[in-house]
Formats: C-alpha cells, structure tokens, sequence
C-alpha cells in the first residue's frame, strides 16, 4: 500500500492575526498545553465554534498568555529542535477514496520551527479582566 | 476591556469532522530543504509512505527511505488557523496526541529475493519470451520468436515491486541493477550468473574482435551482433551494458572495474566450501579478463564477498572462500551469528564491507559493532569477537 503525499501550500491563504504569524508560520500556529482540553457538552457538535479562551501575545512576541474561564496560563515561544511538517488529509479526494482500497492522500500544507507551549500550572484569576 | 490584541480562541465550526484530519511530521534536516524549497518554489515533490499492514511503515523520497515511529506525547498539541470570519480570531482545527518521527533506514528490498524466487532468466529461455517493447529502455524490440505462451499475471512486475517493495524509486532501481535483475516484458527476472557472464564474454570478445573502442562502442551494432550471432535479446543486452558501464548517444562507456569485477567473482563464487590460494585466483582471473584489462584486477573488487584465511600457515598462502554479503540475514543479530560462526574473530576493515548493506552510514554501522561485538585491540589493530554466545 502506498500513501502519497504531496507538498502544496493552500491556494487561499488565511493568514493569522500578524502577532500570532510571526511566531513561525503566516497561516498555522502549534499550541502545546499540558494535559487536554476537557469539554462537557450533550452533543459532540456542540462545541463546534464556541470560544475556548482569550489569547494574547505581548508585543516582543516572546510571551503569550492564555485566559480559559477563571484560569490564566503563562507560555513561551520555543524554537523545535527538528521542524516539524503539518500534514493535512486530502479531503477533496475522500469521497472517492472510500470506496476503493486506495490509501487517503495526505498534504504538507506547512512547515513550522518554532511553537508557543503552555508549560506552566495555570493560575486562578478572580476577576475576570 | 479587551484590546486589540486579544485574539478569541475558538473551536472550528465543524470541529469533528475536522478531527483526525491533521498529523505531525518531525522532519529531519535534509529532508526539511527538500520540502521547504518544494514549499517555497511551488515545485512539485512527491513524497509516500509505503507498506504492507503487517509491515513497519517508511517514507521514501526519490532517493531515500526513513522508517515511520509514531510518538506519544503526554501533552497536547492543538493545530491553530485563522477562523474564516477573519479579524482577531483563530480555530483550533485539530489535537495531536502524537507525532510522527523519521530516521533514515536502508532501503528493505530482502522481500525482492523472496518475490523473486523461480523467476531467474537463463539462455535456456534466452529469446523465447520477449515479444514486446519494454519500458525500461524506451526501445521498440521486434518481434522475436514467441513460441512460448506468456505466463502474464504470474511473475512481479517493476510496477508491483515499487508497491510492494519499501524502498524508494532510485534505490529500487539501483538495487535491480546490484542484484543482475533484468526487466523483461515488465516483468523482473533476475540473470543467472553464468549466463551473465557468457554474454559479459561474448561481448568482450566482440569488442577485440571488431577493434571496437572499449569507452565507445557502438551499442547497436553490438546488440545486434548479439541478438543475430549469439540469440542474445537485444533488451537484454542493452540492460546488461546500462549495469556495466554508462550508455550515452549510442556509444557505451564500459565500467572496466564492474566488468573485471563480475569476472572475478564468478571464479570465486565456485569456491564456497573448498578455499582456493589468493595467488592462483588472481592467475586465473587475469588469463579470464585477457591482457587489455589485467591492470584493473584487484581483490578490492570483490570486496564483501570473500573471507581470507591462513588455514595452511606452513607454505603462508592466503586462501579465499566465497562468502557473500548479499546471501546473509538482514537482521543484525542474526547477521552477527553468521558471521562469527564463519570466522570467530574479524579485523575492523574486514567486517566492514559485510555490514554496508544493513547501515545507513558508518556512524550507524559503528553502532552495530558496538552492540554485537566486543572490540580487542591488538598490535595496533582492532579485531572483533561475538559480544553473547549465540546459539543457532
């Protein structure tokens, strides 16, 4: 079995706020949190386009902060030790590819060298900003 | 209260059919030029991860092979774009729990020998089957006695082998060309050694016949005092020549070294159990390569295919047993047992060319005889012995 994959950057390019596209790539950026984000919802699709937090990244673009509800998270911008390529399953070719044994076609759509992580406990904030 | 500066974090509007849908790949650094140039030229490169289901996967590139480690991280990664609604917000279009990490691997092409067992090509069955053009060199073949019906479907064409085989196109074809295997109607069938050298002979032969320049002989009218004289096929002369030397507009630039090489080692290869002295090898091989290409004769040539010893320390001959590389296990440990079960200890450059075949580079291979071996320095010179008493 063979997956192919390709490299292509996206035709449309939806670039991120520019704080957050120069911390490594224009369109993509990786945050790394210790531990997952837990949801309680009724319906898996309920979380589909609710707010997660407020991020903010101050202006040397060194120091990001996260606000989750009463939590408040301090990171920092680190440089990957390999780069790291994000790919992106093809998925103009899904319906296609159900149906017959051929592998899903995967797409490097960026390359990153550096992501912000979120290392520290957060800490509790009483007042909401 | 929120300036402009905050930027709202959201889930993506169809989050889970999202899911899934991305993965990390840690990029080592030659591999990261070659996509970033890809990425930054628009150029096309293609890259695929090939494998069976009970198989390790790897990427290959054009050229080389990396094993597939998928690595669990205890933290999460979220993957973050632009919303589509623009302005100061980003979704989170994905989680990874994993990453996917690369380490170059040498192209695993054992399978080849097993998918080729019973398919050889031998003058038994020289002319009879090619019927066809072929792909390989673009050349039209006419039509040539087709008196045996084609057992199509049966053997592994070059087509399938790309699939089946986890190694990438130019290791493939480099690994055809290691291992004597011809592609005949699409088909790979690899040569005997000694119909190989018969036609290695005839060729040469031509060549002092014909006062045909060694670096310029002409590749038609070579093949077809082949094809007409000596019933050899013109695709495969034509693909035996492409091993041994290098085609260019017609004229064919013999490899010296590969041809004498060839020679030599099907002198030695009669010697697997019963050594033959160094000295009377080389005699031999010279008489067999003729006087224009003795010069080239060195034991260098067939390097990873003997083993020396001194069995007869009175009269101080060295002698000289076939012992192929090619025929060993591609499992270290198990490549380590034979060899210490053929010799019990090895000088560092000795082993060397045995283990090339089953380590990236040196630095990989030096690994191995760290893992396998102990090493012993004696008189200025490491030697090897077996690092656990294997059993077999």
């Amino acid at each position: 079995m063979i997956i192919p994959i390709t490299v292509a950057a996206p035709c449309s390019p939806n670039l991120l706020p520019p704080s957050l596209a120069k911390i490594s790539h224009g369109e993509v950026v990786l945050i790394e949190l210790q531990g997952s984000l837990n949801i309680e919802c009724d319906e898996a699709t309920d979380r589909n386009g609710q707010l997660v937090g407020i991020l903010r990244v101050d202006e040397t673009g060194n120091k990001p902060t996260l606000t989750i509800g009463h939590h408040f998270l301090e990171g920092k911008v680190v440089s990957l030790a390999k780069p790291i390529a994000i790919l992106l399953r093809d998925n103009a070719e899904i319906e296609d590819c159900e149906h017959s044994q051929e592998a899903k076609p995967w797409r490097i759509t960026a390359l990153v060298k550096r992501k912000i992580v979120f290392s520290k406990r957060p800490m509790p904030i009483t007042k909401q900003p | 209260m929120a300036s402009t500066s905050d930027i709202q974090l959201n889930f993506s509007q169809n989050s889970l059919q999202e899911a899934g849908s991305y993965k990390l790949l840690e990029l080592p650094s030659d591999l990261c030029n070659l996509v970033e140039s890809s990425l930054d030229n628009a150029t096309s490169l293609s890259l695929s991860i090939k494998g069976q289901e009970n198989e390790e996967a790897v990427l290959c590139t054009q050229d080389r092979t990396y094993t597939v480690r998928s690595v669990v991280l205890s933290n999460t990664i979220l993957i973050v774009k632009s919303s589509d609604s623009g302005g100061n917000s980003v979704d989170i279009r994905d989680q990874v729990n994993n990453i996917l990490e690369l380490a170059p691997c040498v192209p695993k092409l054992q399978k080849l020998d097993l998918l080729l067992r019973g398919k050889i090509y031998d003058e038994n069955l020289a002319g009879m089957e090619i019927d066809s053009e072929t792909t390989v060199s673009g050349l039209s073949i006419p039509f040539l006695l087709p008196r045996i019906e084609l057992r199509k479907g049966t053997g592994l064409t070059y087509e399938q082998a790309k699939l089946d085989i986890q190694a990438s196109d130019e290791e493939l074809i480099r690994a055809l060309k290691d291992r004597r295997i011809l592609v005949i109607n699409g088909e790979l069938r690899p040569i005997t050694p000694g119909y190989l050298l018969q036609i290695l002979e005839l060729v040469l032969t031509i060549l002092v016949s014909l006062s045909l320049p060694h670096d310029a002989a002409p590749v038609d009218e070579l093949s077809s005092i082949l094809a007409n004289d000596h019933e050899v096929s013109q695709t495969v002369t034509k693909q035996i020549i492409a091993w041994f030397g290098e085609v260019e507009d017609d004229k064919w630039k013999m490899d010296v070294r590969a041809v004498v090489g060839e020679m030599g080692l099907n002198l030695l290869r009669e010697h697997r159990r019963e050594p033959i002295a160094e000295d009377l090898l080389l005699t031999k091989w010279k008489s067999c390569v003729g006087d224009t290409f003795q010069s080239a004769i060195s034991l260098d040539l067939l390097s990873g295919n003997y083993i020396k010893s001194n069995e007869n320390s009175v009269s101080e001959c060295t002698m000289l047993t076939y012992f192929p590389a090619s025929a060993l296990s591609a499992d270290p440990a198990a490549r380590f047992a034979h060899l210490f079960l053929a010799r019990p200890r090895w000088k560092g450059d000795e082993i060397s060319p045995f283990l090339n075949d089953i380590a990236v580079d040196k630095k990989e291979r030096d690994k191995l005889l760290l893992k396998y071996c102990r090493a012993i320095i004696e008189a200025g010179s490491v030697w090897y012995t077996s690092r656990a008493q294997y059993n077999i």
